[in-house]
């Protein structure tokens, strides 16, 4: 058996929204069955309960998309029955980082497919005297510059400029947080081909912002969705992961 | 025969002593009715102790139902309630049993369907809204004082057993019990026992005797029970189907024409295979290498299974739905539309797959079946059965999902029993969606498509063969995957 090669950009299928994706974007088989998940979690209607398990089972799959772009190496092993078996072996040592504090939620998901997976955080808020994204703090493992780093936030949405206060509340619901935190990884010493960005919802001018600055970051992304709204929430989106999931 | 105070110990019971061996066929047709006794007899005659003779004599038996006619009053009407109260209301009429509902009970039963049986309070002579549900007997006993007396009922019978009692020793035995049992003055018992008993006897139970195919005295009748266990014994015999073999193998075996089955092809056996990842790759090779450690191969066991479900959620129903989110925004969306979902695991080793799935169906019931092979030709036997209330109810089954569960498809005999329990049940075979790690391709699921072909099977991989590995295992006939991953359940619970 011939170790597969990781996933081509051709499997990319949500192009509705941003028609061609770029090339470092990667979304999960648009399914029905996933369509119904994302339909429960965007429903206001949906309580925390669901909203919490529905969420997880979203994330597992992101996670798990996002491994297989780790590389392998072939691997022969003897089976019980003592016939030997051609398969592959994991190769990369991996992290995850979590931008808070919505990023966290997806812990518990990384989690349960990376078995006591090392997790670094990052807090990023707008600076009020400049209004750009900056980092107040960070926690990394010693060694993530010899490491894969799976970086965790549950919505991509734009960069906003000065001025406009929605970004006061909502900053992880732009691209200024998530590239502030590569920034922040690269200066780390995590080269930027060994990054992969898991989220659940990406608007496309984050995803064209983000992809433009950091080409080679691959971006898994479950739903592209249509856009933002003049408040800069996503559309249709599900409002704030973090406020659903941790605070209603 | 109207009981008053003392509640009568159950006389409907379901007797498992050894399992249930296949009652199907290899095209997954039922070959094997349940084999049907009525015995009727006169209140007092002593059927239930024939009954019971029976099941003790047959020994090590498959597993036995005892269905009682009480068990099948009519409901009553108000009227017939104070009728009865006041010992008023003749029990041991024909017309007081739900004589079309017996029938249908017993039909389903001995045809291998589920039943849902009445059940009747005597404290309160009337039947209740809830039901006892049976399934699974391979032989059925029915008994009751007009078990011989409709023809809809003596039509599903195999055997018809007249209990004949001498009347002075049934009276003796009535008032015996009616006293010590059912606190009953004898004044009472006597004149009812003249009012109702008498006359029904000579009018429809004694008659019904000259249906019989054998009658049983009332006492002294050991000689008689061992007749009709000798004859029920080379009845089952005649009737047990043994293929597991041939499922194991089908390619080594010839059909009746005289023609091999061919070797089926991947296409032919229409597997939904898990798409072969990296990580899938890399899971497969963890679970399969003999070095792993335990606590590796439960938890890449538990996230294979997670993945299988999720992927083998595709085949449940989707309708649209639009939903309004947080934003206000509309979201035109989709909806699971299955009225009912279970998960059933086939014990051991389909509880392996049980995490994975409770982490994609957090809120649905899951069931369980006990299969195990048995004996020297390994043919599988149904041990026990605990079924979600969606699959009990025929009702219920046609409209739900059934997610079955099992580590692997290796001669596929425990899967071919508990897809065959489902069908039974009444769910829709297009509503089976199996889920497995490793299916072996040169194993016996080819069979198991031929005999089901809208049933979905979603597996993890696919294995090329299958090797005898019988010796050195007591004798049993034992298959093992190649190259396999060994034993699931010995290496995800022991």
């Amino acid at each position: 058996m011939a170790p597969v090669p990781p996933p081509q950009p051709a499997t990319n299928q949500s192009t509705s929204q941003m028609d061609p994706l770029p090339q470092s974007v990667f979304t999960l088989p648009q399914t029905a069955q996933l369509e119904a998940l994302y339909t429960i979690i965007r429903s206001k209607e949906t309580r925390r309960g669901d909203f919490l398990f529905y969420s997880d089972r979203i994330i597992r799959l992101l996670v798990e998309e996002g491994l297989n772009h780790l590389p392998v190496v072939k691997k022969v092993v003897e089976t019980p029955t003592g016939a030997t078996y051609e398969g592959v072996g994991f190769e990369g040592r991996i992290c995850g980082v979590s931008i808070l504090r919505a990023g966290e939620a997806m812990e518990a998901g990384l989690r349960e497919v990376c078995r006591s997976v090392r997790i670094g955080k990052i807090l990023i808020q707008r600076d009020e005297e400049t209004a750009l994204p900056k980092l107040f703090y960070s926690k990394f493992p010693q060694d993530i510059a010899s490491r894969y780093v799976l970086l965790l936030d549950p919505m991509l949405g734009t960069f906003i400029p000065v001025g406009i206060d929605a970004f006061l509340m909502h900053p992880s619901a732009t691209g200024g947080s998530a590239m502030k935190a590569v920034e922040v990884l690269m200066e780390n010493g995590v080269p930027e081909e060994r990054i992969i960005f898991i989220n659940l919802i990406s608007a496309p001018e984050g995803l064209r912002n983000f992809c433009g600055k950091y080409p080679q970051v691959k971006v898994i992304t479950g739903w592209i969705d249509e856009g933002l709204n003049e408040k800069a929430y996503i559309i249709p989106g599900l409002g704030d992961f973090g406020e659903r999931r941790y605070c209603e | 025969m109207p009981p008053v105070s003392v509640k009568p110990p159950p006389k409907n019971t379901v007797l498992v002593s050894h399992g249930r061996p296949p009652w199907y066929d290899e095209r997954g047709n039922h070959t094997m009715n349940a084999f049907v006794v009525g015995i009727a007899g006169g209140s007092g005659s002593g059927k239930t102790h024939v009954a019971r003779q029976i099941v003790r004599s047959l020994g090590s038996i498959p597993s036995v139902v005892i269905l009682s006619q009480d068990s099948f009053y009519k409901k009553h009407t108000e009227q017939e309630l104070v009728d009865a109260f006041a010992n008023n209301y003749d029990f041991d009429h024909p017309s007081s049993i739900d004589m079309d509902s017996f029938a249908e009970c017993l039909k389903d039963l001995k045809e291998c369907r589920q039943a849902s049986v009445p059940i009747y309070d005597f404290t309160t002579h009337q039947r209740l809204e809830e039901r006892k549900y049976l399934y699974g007997a391979a032989i059925i006993l029915t008994e009751g004082i007009m078990a011989l007396q409709d023809a809809k009922l003596r039509a599903l019978y195999d055997l018809k057993v007249f209990v004949h009692c001498d009347s002075d020793l049934m009276l003796a035995r009535r008032i015996k019990r009616d006293v010590a049992e059912r606190g009953r003055s004898v004044d009472g018992i006597l004149e009812q026992y003249l009012r109702f008993v008498k006359p029904s006897y000579d009018n429809y139970v004694l008659p019904s005797q000259a249906h019989a195919d054998l009658i049983v005295p009332g006492s002294n009748n050991q000689v008689a029970i061992e007749l009709i266990c000798t004859h029920i014994r080379r009845k089952l015999d005649e009737r047990s189907n043994h293929f597991r073999a041939k499922m194991a193998t089908p390619h080594l075996y010839t059909t009746p024409s005289g023609t091999a089955i061919p070797e089926s092809t991947l296409d032919e056996l229409d597997l939904t295979i898990m798409p072969q990842t990296r990580q899938i790759q890399g899971i497969f090779t963890i679970l399969r290498s003999k070095t792993s450690s335990k606590q590796d191969f439960i938890f890449f066991v538990d996230r294979l299974s997670t993945l299988l479900v999720e992927h083998a959620s595709q085949f449940l129903p989707y309708a649209s739905r639009s939903v309004i989110t947080p934003t206000e925004a509309a979201f035109d969306g989709k909806t699971m539309s299955a009225k009912h979902i279970c998960g059933v695991s086939i014990l051991r080793s389909g509880g392996a797959l049980e995490r994975g799935f409770r982490r994609v169906f957090n809120n649905v019931p899951m069931g369980s079946l006990l299969v195990q092979s048995h004996g020297e030709d390994g043919e599988p036997l149904m041990l026990h059965s605990m079924l979600p209330v969606c699959v009990r109810q025929r009702h219920l089954a046609k409209d739900t999902f059934v997610f079955l569960l099992d580590a692997q498809i290796v001669t596929g005999a425990a899967a071919f029993m508990a897809v065959r329990i489902l069908l039974d049940h009444g769910v829709k075979q297009e509503n089976i969606i199996f889920v497995t790690f490793l299916v072996a391709k040169g194993g016996g699921v080819p069979i198991l498509r031929r005999a089901f072909p809208h049933m979905k099977i979603v597996t993890g991989d696919v294995d090329p063969a299958l090797r005898d590995d019988s010796q050195g295992s007591d004798g049993k006939q034992v298959w093992a995957m190649l190259p396999g991953l060994g034993q699931i359940g010995d290496r995800y619970y022991l």
